[in-house]
């Protein structure tokens, strides 16, 4: 009872930190504009690569000097009233709508792989710990974990898309090809393969070394022990008994890793120009298009938030360990 | 007990490779303007001439020498990942300790202020905010390390929460020893270690900020930075000039992330006992 009562506490507790959190992150984007010099429009387009029509000007200020507050923004922001960019001619909620599947394949498909690359690796390092093979898996994880996207990414394209050609460098499918079906969805996976591996490369050797660091442990635990004294497989003791112990700090440190996902996703889109968040959002500092740098960047930090509240929330769930610990 | 910590860290051969890395990035940084063979915004040379004598890594298109580009840039990252590094130590150790020395109503606001701010993106907040007023590198440090403070700071409350309630920090208290004067006398010195790990941590992050955002574009064009002249030079690909433009500030990004990293995992593997164990073979 005083068990669920605490564990309904602590979630309440998650959810009122990310609400503030959100409103926060939404005020930041509603206050921040308004400290820049002149009025907005000027600001924004005075310094930019888009010329704006007198009419459209004149429409521009209207839209910003209607504005009713921060209640009207959030109004706006509810209603999918995020504001037009004028750099893309199009509505700032259909720009980031477009965008947004192919960010959420590259980095779904991202974690979910270096996930389970750096758990099955990790699993199977540990079980063989101490013996030459694992020591140098070990030092060239730690090597690998410090090398930056920007890195791995430039060195990927050099050696993969420029001098051998295997792969196209730029976009996420071939431009003006129409194919359908099957072809589409080839032609798309092999657009993806490079993206993906950098941003696999230096996202699970993070996961390994903590798989690998918690299945140490756990293959100490007596129970461990107990499955091995009852004969059982190696394969089954390291997979049904002690692995799935070592997942749970894969899946709580996800949240904490995300952040670093999330820079590494903008930057990989950026060196191959993947049509995603992360690109949509250069092209709109280059163009100093701020509507669109300030839905995208919202748009962005709440889903973010989004998932980690989730992930806060279901790991209590997943571990009730986690909870009696507070 | 820290004497013990010392040898053991010395006999760490990851972290004294990772300390002999570290001493030799920062003697370049450090004297990058003397090592610079030119003015690195001199633009008098010839544009995109290749390596010579006089210009070891080539001219860039703006006709800028690369060495002496090269050498500022990596003294601008490796400072701007030790500004954000120390404010954002300093905060976190500060906060951290005023709240769990003080406990109640101010130990609530500061964790319920943390746990906000580590809910919040910070690339997020530093795009916005470098997109909306093109701040000096320092500043965005400076605000690096203002919303990067809560993670030291949970980790010196957990740890001061304990220490609080040994015996000579409770004398202390009752010999009528003030908050101000316990925290700096009696707290701060033996959580050294969480200090070490937690710069370790930081500096990493902030380098990896620091060059994400300036390979995204958002510093001011003219900044030298290792992002910003990665950049510039892979827009160029296709003229043969990657070798000495493109790969130098990449390898010297590596080196300088590898750095980081090597020294930050080796601390934590010593101060961390859990870690140890497995470390250990």
């Amino acid at each position: 009872m005083a068990v669920s009562a605490t564990h309904k506490k602590t979630i309440r507790g998650f959810i009122v930190a990310y609400g503030l959190a959100s409103l926060v992150m939404i005020y930041l984007s509603y206050r921040l504009p308004l400290f820049l010099p002149g009025d907005f429009t000027s600001a924004m387009y005075g310094g930019s690569h888009v010329v704006l029509t007198l009419e459209q000007e004149s429409d521009h200020r209207r839209l910003y000097a209607e504005t009713g507050g921060f209640v009207g923004y959030l109004a706006d922001l509810a209603s999918m009233r995020w504001g037009y960019s004028y750099a893309f001619r199009a509505p700032v909620s259909r720009l980031i709508l477009e965008a947004l599947p192919w960010t959420l394949l590259l980095a779904g498909s991202a974690h979910l792989l270096s996930m389970l690359f750096g758990f099955v690796l990790g699993v199977e390092a540990a079980w063989r710990r101490g013996r030459w093979f694992e020591k140098r898996l070990l030092g060239l994880m730690s090597i690998l974990q410090g090398l930056p996207e920007i890195v791995t990414g430039i060195f990927l394209l050099f050696v993969f898309a420029l001098l051998l050609q295997w792969f196209p460098a730029a976009g996420a499918t071939t431009a003006y090809a129409n194919l359908q079906g099957w072809e589409w969805i080839i032609n798309g996976a092999h657009h993806l393969v490079l993206p993906l591996t950098t941003l696999v490369l230096s996202y699970f050797p993070g996961n390994f070394l903590l798989a690998r660091g918690s299945m140490v442990l756990i293959l100490k635990a007596p129970f461990t022990e107990t499955a091995r004294a009852k004969g059982l497989p190696p394969f089954r003791i390291r997979y049904a008994h002690a692995a799935r112990n070592a997942l749970l700090p894969l899946v709580t440190r996800f949240g904490l890793r995300l952040a670093l996902l999330v820079t590494g996703v903008v930057v990989v889109e950026n060196i191959y120009s993947y049509p995603g968040l992360g690109t949509l959002l250069l092209n709109a500092i280059g163009k100093r298009d701020l509507p669109l740098i300030q839905g995208v960047v919202l748009f962005s930090s709440l889903m973010i938030m989004l998932v980690n509240l989730l992930l806060d929330i279901s790991y209590r769930w997943i571990d009730p360990r986690v909870t009696y610990a507070q | 007990m820290h004497n013990n910590y010392r040898q053991e860290l010395l006999q760490n051969r990851l972290f004294v490779s990772g300390l002999i890395l570290a001493v030799l990035l920062a003697l370049a940084a450090l004297f990058a303007p003397v090592l610079a063979p030119h003015d690195p915004y001199d633009m008098s040379f010839a544009p995109l001439s290749g390596p010579s004598v006089e210009h070891p890594l080539g001219v860039n298109d703006g006709g800028m020498d690369i060495l002496s580009e090269l050498l500022l840039s990596l003294r601008n990252s490796v400072s701007f990942g030790l500004v954000a590094a120390i404010a954002g130590l300093f905060l976190g150790v500060i906060l951290g300790l005023v709240a769990a020395w003080y406990g109640r109503w101010i130990d609530h606001a500061i964790m319920q202020l943390a746990n906000i701010l580590l809910a919040l993106p910070n690339i997020m907040i530093l795009i916005l905010t470098a997109a909306l007023f093109r701040p000096s590198p320092l500043s965005l440090a400076l605000l690096l390390a203002v919303i990067s403070w809560p993670t030291t700071a949970k980790a010196c409350r957990a740890q001061a929460l304990i220490l609080k309630n040994r015996l000579h920090v409770q004398e202390a208290k009752r010999l009528g020893a003030g908050g101000a004067y316990i925290i700096g006398r009696h707290l701060l010195p033996e959580l050294f270690p969480l200090y070490l790990v937690g710069f370790a941590a930081k500096a990493r992050a902030a380098m990896l900020m620091e060059a994400s955002l300036s390979f995204l574009g958002l510093f001011d064009p003219g900044h030298k930075s290792l992002g910003i002249m990665i950049n510039y030079a892979l827009k160029f690909y296709y003229l043969d000039v990657w070798w000495h433009w493109l790969a130098p500030p990449v390898i010297c990004l590596a080196l300088m992330m590898t750095t980081v990293t090597i020294i930050a995992v080796s601390l934590e593997g010593v101060f961390d006992p859990r870690l140890r164990e497995s470390w250990q073979a």
